[in-house]
């Protein structure tokens, strides 16, 4: 490949990536050279702004028309764009919270936490963009050795080191499975391109064939899973996010997860979608394998929501709740309405703003009392009654109680399952149902903030990095549950994102 | 002012921001914030519905977000249900605010309270000028918030936080049904906005299975909010809330949500028979339930507070009944009323500390404002002659009869007699014969928390002439658009209602009154034959043995099934979840052999399910 054609690409609509990229190396680099006992907070700050110069160039890119350079493997189309936005919203906010954040030994590695944070954000960027297997393999692989070094990146704390350690070998089970699902398919297609491959896969006649095409699907998602944590490969997460660093956790539970959403939405529609199924009637291989997805959903709503249930420690509380919204999730996906991506969305938008505000305020408890027992949350109201209104939205939220986010997110999920022929009652009889469990244990907490006593009052100094964290989130999670056209108008210009496969 | 109702709900929520930021240094001052934050609510609302006496049904509707092809609207409608709500909410809602201010004198979260009474009265007033399901769902979701905060008020009672728990959890499992109702509503007529399902429904577009599926899922919403059997067991629990919260949430407004819910969708439900059968014997069953356990309760909320469930469900039974205009009469007067007594009973709760009716006795000299009032409220939901609720209860029974449900009719009818009977059972222990406790000290309650008492006692007198047979049926033809609406019923209704009332009362005085009364009416009337004598003593002995001990075993009966048949079955389905919450958790043994191996043990399940079935499902 000559210099020549090598610029002829359109670089300009990688931008986003370049800085992110470039911050990162420059990050590494200067956290090298920099003296060993300076603040490396400025280092935070540095990054920051390099996440804010990505979301504005994301959106200076917002109008570009679908771009696919390098072969296809590099795609700039309507769902990169509005997923990329989520996902650099979201470290943006994470990144604040993790220069505020103080464990009790004190955060020795805060140099390290910033550009591995970002290497784990490029990783979730590629796959969002990426039209091509291998492109989107190496962008999963690069989150997720990233992240798991920042789960242990407290190294003098043995639940820390448990928590990487426990990370690092489900990964690797999880990558492997997937790779195999995805040998499967190569076999198939004898192609990476995922064009060409759902070219491939559509002309699939023979049944045995589709069989294998049908493993290979169920290997796929159950190697996936493990990055939303849903049943069956969710085990990991409550011991993972109890150990890690809280902005760590905040990182896995949102972005990382919405990484997630994003290559399985990616992989499976245009692989899948086109894809003939060996059924009575010829149908989508998409279509056909719903149940299965549907089932999974399921069980994810069902364990996450009861298992939380008996959690002392809050930060495996948000764990089993983190699966439980993932069971959320997977209904919009396995209702495959034609609102799907739409509504997921919305939904990935509205859990990113009220599960960063848990955390942040969640972080900032926990530090002082040393401890993430729940019950240091008791009295919260009498101490600082506007950080427990802020924490009593974000709990009202993830409950999905009306008039905040959670709740759009939650009907319009709704409504999907009921939107397409024939409807998913079930599904949706057990969204509605789980959801019930989860008001007891939301509750719990809430009962804890405004009804307890507290066991002194001094007020929780809130820092100013966190206090924009939550007044963002807060602000984020009525805005958009009052008037949620703010968010739909912004997504109408995608046009459900029919540009998939163009 | 019709076009501008909006601004009546936001009055409370700015009094509910304002204290929110400022109440702590505003300590006992709040309470003025509230009051005239809600005054203006009043007057707002009065405005509003004087200008809706004369002019059509004002709505304002705009897009609210849109779900790919389909609108979501919101806005609101001033009809004339919504602008009698308003005045009704509003109004009760002032007369708390005022009463709170003695009541709650000396509380260190004086301004809490008050702030969270704001946000009470801004949801409770957001509800009942919505336009449209989901507007509507998303305030009976806040209005439970509200009442969840203000039960579990006094935090640092165990009861009071369980209490408060309790009714968010009971009253949400309603909420289930409302939801998938609702959604079961968009999804056949696409649209959640009133006017557009009743058109579709009129239309016929909607199957008479769908109608009445989802009208029966919209009325478990109901069930749960309005205290309903089975779901009823939180109202009774949520009286460890302060006194004036019972009166404002749990008599007057929240609770008469569901039947206002019903109300607003009356011609759903006109439209399904078996739907209609079903709030009727749901509201005609829980009447009587709930009145029959009110006989043997000692605690002076208690027993309001199963009278409340009682008359909730003479509402439902109206409705059922086809009774639209009977269901939200007695709901009015109901409010009053109701709010009147657990006001009345704070005052006397606050004068002797306690709440156990068989430590009080003999206040009727020592508290001369309250008792009498007390007094009224209670010959008002006895349905003694001439004051309101003994108009809008007649109202009901006519419903019923003419409706062609006898058995429910003759249910209804012994209701009334025990409503007559254990209220002034209740009067009598509180106010008349001797003080049993110890609190002897007692005063007559502060000007602050009489007025509101008195206002209220008014209207638990008049409010029934809004709609008689006599005078005109003023409510009637505003709520329907038509004139003289009164059904012509058999005048025989209105004398077996006032006969069983009396005979109540009658019963409760022989019983609970009589104690010093009978032996003065024995000792100078002796020239009195001694048959009458014999036969009078045979009434109090017949009424002792059979119909006291009678309702005494039943209403015991049915205290059991709600302790072990209901609540078990609830506590079934709690511990079945907490059991798989408890295996989940065993699971999660922290060996990470373990997590790999739930996965590898998923994908196997999964692939041999793939297998056995060939590929597709």
């Amino acid at each position: 490949m000559s210099w020549d054609t090598l610029m002829q690409y359109k670089w300009g609509v990688m931008t986003p990536e370049f800085i992110v990229l470039g911050v990162a190396t420059a990050l590494s680099l200067i956290d090298l050279l920099m003296p060993n006992e300076k603040s490396r907070r400025p280092l935070g700050l540095f990054a920051i702004a390099g996440v804010i110069v990505a979301i504005v160039s994301l959106i200076g890119l917002l109008s570009v028309d679908t771009t696919s350079i390098l072969y296809d493997t590099f795609r700039l189309d309507a769902f990169g764009k509005a997923f990329k936005l989520l996902l650099l919203t979201g470290a943006a906010l994470v990144l604040l919270l993790a220069m505020d954040y103080q464990p009790k030994e004190g955060m020795k590695y805060q140099g390290e936490f910033y550009y591995l944070f970002l290497t784990a954000l490029l990783g979730a960027m590629i796959m969002t963009s990426s039209g091509d297997l291998i492109t989107l393999f190496v962008g999963l692989e690069l989150l997720s050795i990233s992240s798991y070094i920042l789960a242990g990146l407290r190294k003098a704390h043995r639940l820390s080191n448990e928590s990487a350690l426990k990370y690092v070998i489900n990964g690797g089970i999880s990558t492997a499975i997937t790779l195999f699902g995805m040998s499967y398919v190569f076999g198939l297609t004898g192609s990476t391109n995922l064009k060409q491959m759902a070219v491939q896969l559509s002309m699939l006649q023979d049944s045995g064939h589709q069989y294998v095409l049908a493993l290979a699907f169920l290997m796929l998602f159950v190697g996936l899973s493990f990055k939303l944590a849903s049943v069956p490969f969710h085990m990991w997460a409550p011991d993972v996010y109890q150990g890690a660093p809280t902005p760590a956790t905040a990182f896995l539970s949102v972005v990382s997860k919405t990484a997630g959403f994003v290559i399985v939405l990616r992989l499976f529609i245009t692989l899948f979608a086109a894809a003939l199924s060996q059924g009575k009637e010829p149908s989508s291989m998409l279509l056909s394998m719903q149940d299965y997805i549907a089932f999974l959903a399921g069980a994810t709503m069902i364990i996450g929501n009861t298992v939380a249930l008996k959690q002392r420690n809050v930060k495996r509380l948000f764990a089993y709740s983190s699966i439980a919204h993932a069971g959320y999730l997977l209904v919009g996906f396995a209702a495959m309405s034609w609102v799907m991506i739409d509504s997921m969305w919305f939904y990935l938008a509205a859990y990113l703003l009220m599960n960063l505000g848990a955390f942040a305020i969640l972080q900032i408890v926990t530090d002082e009392a040393g401890s993430e027992d729940i019950s240091q949350f008791a009295g919260l109201y009498r101490r600082q009654p506007l950080l427990a209104v802020m924490m009593g939205i974000f709990v009202l939220s993830l409950a999905g109680i009306p008039g905040t986010a959670g709740f759009i997110g939650k009907v319009h999920i709704f409504l999907g399952a009921f939107a397409t022929e024939p409807a998913h009652y079930v599904l949706a009889a057990i969204m509605i149902a789980t959801t019930i469990v989860s008001y007891v244990y939301y509750f719990g907490l809430f009962t804890q903030i405004f009804f307890r006593p507290a066991a002194h009052h001094e007020p929780v100094k809130v820092p100013l990095g966190v206090t924009i964290v939550i007044v963002v989130c807060a602000l984020g999670t009525i805005a958009f549950g009052i008037m949620p056209s703010l968010a739909y108008n912004f997504l109408d210009q995608f046009q459900h994102f029919g540009d998939f496969l163009r | 002012m019709m076009e501008n109702a909006w601004i009546i709900p936001l009055f409370p929520l700015v009094s509910f921001f304002i204290l929110l930021v400022v109440g702590k240094r505003m300590k006992e001052a709040s309470a003025y914030v509230g009051m005239a934050a809600t005054l203006l609510s009043f007057i707002g609302a009065v405005a509003v519905f004087a200008e809706r006496l004369n002019e059509p049904t004002y709505q304002v509707k705009q897009v609210w977000f849109t779900i790919g092809n389909m609108n979501i609207t919101a806005g609101f409608e001033i009809n004339p249900l919504n602008a009698l709500m308003l005045v009704v909410v509003s109004l009760v809602s002032f007369l708390v605010h005022m009463y709170s201010k003695g009541y709650m004198h000396g509380d260190e979260r004086f301004s809490v309270f008050y702030a969270y009474l704001g946000l009470f009265t801004f949801a409770m007033l957001g509800l009942v000028i919505s336009a449209n399901l989901l507007q509507t769902y998303i305030f009976w979701e806040l209005v439970g918030l509200g009442s969840f905060l203000l039960i579990g008020f006094y935090f640092y009672k165990e009861e009071a936080k369980a209490a408060a728990k309790k009714a968010f959890i009971m009253t949400r499992i309603g909420d289930v049904g409302l939801l998938i109702g609702m959604i079961l509503l968009f999804w056949q007529t696409g649209s959640f906005q009133y006017d557009d399902i009743f058109a579709a429904v009129k239309a016929g577009s909607v199957s008479e299975t769908m109608i009445t599926l989802s009208a029966i899922l919209i009325f478990i919403g109901a069930v749960g909010k309005s205290g309903q059997f089975p779901l009823h067991t939180w109202l009774p629990d949520a009286m460890e809330g302060p006194t004036p919260v019972s009166a404002l949430i749990h008599a007057a407004t929240m609770v008469a949500a569901g039947v206002y819910l019903v109300a607003s969708l009356f011609p759903l439900y006109e439209a399904s028979e078996p739907a209609m059968l079903t709030v009727a014997v749901v509201g005609g069953f829980t009447a009587i339930f709930a009145a029959s356990i009110g006989l043997v309760q000692t605690d002076i909320k208690r027993v309001l507070a199963y009278s409340t469930v009682s008359q909730l469900g003479y509402m439902m039974l109206a409705l059922g009944s086809g009774g639209y205009v009977a269901g939200i009469f007695h709901l009015t007067t109901h409010a009053f009323f109701k709010a009147l007594l657990f006001l009345a009973a704070g005052s006397v709760i606050h004068a002797v500390h306690t709440q156990d009716i068989e430590k009080m006795g003999g206040l009727w000299r020592k508290m001369p404002l309250t008792a009498p009032l007390f007094l009224i409220g209670t010959l008002a939901i006895s349905g003694v002659p001439l004051l309101s609720g003994f108009f809008s209860k007649d109202e009901i029974l006519v419903a019923a009869w003419t409706n062609g449900h006898v058995i429910l009719f003759w249910l209804a009818v012994v209701a009334a007699f025990f409503t007559a009977f254990y209220m002034f059972r209740l009067f009598f222990l509180v106010f008349g014969g001797d003080m049993r406790g110890d609190a002897h000290d007692v005063h007559e309650s502060p000007t602050v928390m009489t007025m509101p008492m008195i206002v209220l006692g008014v209207l638990a007198v008049v409010a029934g002439y809004i709609n008689t047979p006599w005078f005109g049926t003023f409510l009637g033809d505003f709520l329907t658009g038509e004139t003289n609406v009164h059904e012509e019923a058999p005048a025989w209704i209105m004398v077996v209602a006032t006969a069983v009332s009396l005979a109540g009362i009658f019963l409760a005085w022989l019983m609970y009154g009589k104690k010093s009364l009978s032996r003065d009416w024995l000792s100078s009337r002796a020239p009195l034959t001694y048959n009458v004598l014999f036969n009078k003593y045979y009434v109090d002995e017949f009424y002792t043995i059979t119909v006291g001990y009678a309702t005494k075993v039943l209403s015991l009966f049915l205290q059991y099934v709600d302790r072990f048949i209901v609540e078990g079955l609830a506590g079934l389905i709690a511990s079945l979840t907490k059991a798989i919450g408890t295996l989940g958790s065993r699971w999660q043994n922290g060996q990470v052999q373990m997590y790999g191996a739930a996965m590898f043990i998923g994908l196997t399940i999964l692939v041999v399910i793939l297998a056995f079935t060939g590929g597709y499902l």
